[in-house]
C-alpha cells in the first residue's frame, strides 16, 4: 500500500430542511474540492459516494448523478450506505482504491437532505424492515436511546446535568466561529439548563437535530498533484468497525440489549478506532485534535472513553478540567460538532474529516488548534457501524 | 384472560397473553445461550451453529435498568388515540435471561420511577381499528 493524501476538500454549509435540489448543493462541495486541489474533474478516477437517503430508494444514485453534472467519464462509481457512518465507508473505499494502485486520484462524497423533525422509519413493513417495530410499537425516537444510556451513566459515574450542559456551551462557542456550521448562537450554562427536556436527562440543546449538507474529499497518490497541492494531508488510516457480540449498549433501532457486558460499550467505534491506531501506528496520546460524534452530550463523554482517551467514567473530569477545550490537552470538536451542525447522514463523516484536514492545514481562523499535526475523525452510525480516520501533516 | 378479549397487537409475535399472563415473546438459542427480542431479530455468538432456537416467553416481572420521560409526541408511524405524552420509556432487565428490553411505561407515576424498581409486563391500548378491536403494544408498569 502506498501513501495517500487529501489534496482538496469542499463543503456546502449545513442548513435546515431545504427544497434545494441535489445538483445545487452537491456541486458546491465538489467544485470546492476541485478548486482546493487545483485539479480538473477529469483527474478523478473513481467516485465513492454515500447514497442519497431522502426519498428512499434507487431513484437517485449520488455518484452517477454527480457524473452527469460534471460530465460522465466511465470511471467506477460506487454508492454506499452505512447510515451515519456512510461517509466513512466512502472515504475508506476511495483510500483503498488509491492505496492499492487501482486509481491515482479518487473522490469521496456525501450529500443528504433530512426531513423536518425526527428521522423516522423509511417503510411500513415490520417483517422486512428492522427499523419499523420501534416506531409502531416502541415509541422510540433516536434521542430516547441516548437518554437511556445517559441515565445509566449518571448513576454509574456521577455525570451531572451541569456536565451535559457544559458540552453544549463549549460546542456552541466553537460552532459560532465556524462558517460551515448551521447553528451559530452561543449558549450559557443557564440557557442550556433552562431548555426543555426532550427525553430527560437530555434537554433540547443537548441533542443534535437533523440537517442538510454536502461534503467532498479528493485524495490522491499522484506525486505531481501532491506537489502542487496546498498543504496536502496524509491519511494514516481510515477504518470501519462493526459491533462486537455482548456489547451492552442499547443500539438505535434495537428493542433489547444484553444485560451482562461481554464487550466494550459502542463496540463498533471501539473496533474502528483500535484498527486505526494499529494501522496508523499512533495512539490516543498522539492525537492533537479530535472530532467525535456528539449526537448528544452523552456521546461527547462516552466517546472519549470508547476511543481510549481516558478510562471509563473519567471523561466528565476531562471536560470539567478543560482538557477538551481548544488550548487544552485534547481539543475536541473545534468545529462545534454535530451540536452546531446537525446530522446529514451521508455527508457528516466527511465534514468531520474536512474539519480535521482544515485544522492540520491551519485554515480554521478563530477556532484553530495551534500547531495541530495529528487529527482523528470518529463517527458512528446506527445498527452497529462506525469509522475512524487518522490524518497527519 | 377475559379483559384481553377483542384486543390485538399492532404487530404480531411480540407480546403474548395466551397463558393468562401478559409476557414478551423472546427466543433463546440453545447452542450459544443468547436470548433475543424480538424473536425474529436473530442474534448469535460468533461461531455458534445456530441450531436449536426456541420460542421463549420472558418472565412477567423484571427490574428497571434505565428509563427516560419523552416530552414530545412520538412521530408516525407511531399512532395512539390516547394522550400519553409525556410518556415514560423503560429498559427492563430480565436477569436470568441476561436481556434488557425497552417498553413504554404505563399506569405508573413517572415521578416514582427509580433504577432497580420492580416492573411488570402489561399492554397499552393505542387505538381502535376498523374491526372495532383495541390495537395494543407491550408496555411496562410498576409491579403490583
Amino acid at each position: 500500500m502506498r501513501d495517500v493524501y487529501i489534496i482538496g476538500t469542499g463543503i456546502h454549509p449545513w442548513m435546515g430542511f431545504s427544497e434545494k435540489v441535489f445538483a445545487d448543493f452537491a456541486a458546491v462541495a465538489v467544485d470546492g474540492a476541485l478548486k482546493d486541489a487545483n485539479i480538473e474533474w477529469q483527474k478523478i478516477q473513481a467516485i465513492m459516494a454515500g447514497i442519497f437517503i431522502y426519498g428512499g430508494n434507487a431513484g437517485h444514485l449520488s455518484g452517477q448523478y454527480l457524473e452527469s453534472i460534471f460530465g460522465e467519464t466511465g470511471i467506477p462509481v460506487v454508492n454506499v450506505y452505512n447510515a451515519c457512518a456512510t461517509g466513512s465507508a466512502a472515504i475508506r473505499m476511495a483510500y483503498n482504491s488509491v492505496a492499492a494502485g487501482e486509481t491515482e486520484t479518487a473522490l469521496a462524497f456525501g450529500a443528504d437532505v433530512s426531513p423536518k423533525g425526527f428521522l423516522t422509519a423509511k417503510s411500513d413493513n415490520a417483517v422486512q424492515d428492522r427499523d419499523v417495530i420501534r416506531w409502531k410499537m416502541g415509541g422510540l425516537p433516536n434521542p430516547i436511546y441516548w437518554a437511556l444510556e445517559c441515565r445509566k451513566r449518571m448513576a454509574k459515574y456521577g455525570t451531572t446535568e451541569q456536565d451535559l450542559a457544559l458540552v453544549k456551551v463549549l460546542m456552541s462557542e466553537y460552532g459560532s466561529k465556524n462558517p460551515h456550521a448551521r447553528f451559530k448562537k452561543t449558549y450559557t450554562m443557564e440557557e442550556v439548563l433552562n431548555s426543555a427536556y426532550v427525553c430527560d436527562p437530555l434537554r433540547l440543546y443537548e441533542i443534535c437535530p437533523v440537517s442538510t449538507g454536502a461534503a467532498a474529499v479528493i485524495i490522491t497518490a499522484d506525486k505531481d498533484l501532491i506537489a502542487k497541492a496546498d498543504k496536502p494531508v496524509k491519511i494514516n488510516a481510515t477504518t470501519m468497525g462493526s459491533a462486537i457480540y455482548g456489547d451492552p449498549t442499547i443500539r438505535i433501532s434495537a428493542l433489547s440489549c444484553p444485560a451482562v457486558a461481554e464487550a466494550p460499550m459502542l463496540s463498533e467505534s471501539y473496533s474502528a478506532s483500535r484498527q486505526a491506531y494499529e494501522k496508523a501506528g499512533v495512539g490516543p496520546e498522539d492525537i492533537d485534535v479530535l472530532e467525535l460524534p456528539d449526537n448528544s452530550s452523552w456521546h461527547y463523554l462516552v466517546y472519549l472513553e470508547t476511543c481510549g482517551f481516558c478510562e471509563e467514567g473519567e471523561a466528565d473530569k476531562m471536560l470539567r478540567d478543560g482538557l477538551t477545550k481548544i488550548g487544552g490537552k485534547l481539543p475536541v470538536n473545534p468545529s462545534g460538532g454535530f451540536s452546531s451542525h446537525g446530522e446529514a447522514l451521508s455527508a457528516q463523516a466527511l465534514w468531520q474529516i474536512i474539519e480535521c484536514a482544515n485544522q492540520l492545514r491551519g485554515r480554521c481562523g478563530e477556532r484553530q488548534v495551534a500547531g495541530a499535526k495529528v487529527a482523528m475523525a470518529q463517527t458512528y452510525g446506527l445498527m452497529g457501524n462506525s469509522g475512524t480516520t487518522i490524518m497527519t501533516i | 384472560m377475559e379483559k384481553m378479549a377483542n384486543k390485538v397487537a399492532r404487530i404480531p409475535n411480540l407480546v403474548d397473553w395466551s397463558t393468562g399472563e401478559i409476557r414478551l415473546m423472546s427466543a433463546k438459542c440453545n447452542s450459544c445461550g443468547t436470548y433475543f427480542f424480538p424473536k425474529e431479530h436473530y442474534q448469535h455468538r460468533p461461531g455458534c451453529s445456530r441450531e436449536g432456537v426456541e420460542d421463549v416467553l420472558l418472565p412477567k416481572k423484571g427490574k428497571l435498568a434505565s428509563y427516560t420521560v419523552q416530552y414530545y409526541p412520538c412521530p408516525a408511524p407511531f399512532k395512539t388515540e390516547q394522550k400519553i405524552t409525556p410518556y415514560g420509556i423503560g429498559l427492563v432487565e430480565f436477569a436470568e435471561e441476561k436481556i434488557q428490553v425497552t417498553g413504554i411505561i404505563t399506569n405508573t407515576d413517572l415521578k416514582s420511577l427509580k433504577l432497580g424498581m420492580e416492573m411488570e409486563t402489561t399492554i397499552l391500548e393505542m387505538y381502535t381499528n376498523e374491526e372495532k378491536q383495541q390495537v395494543v403494544t407491550w408496555a411496562f408498569q410498576a409491579a403490583k
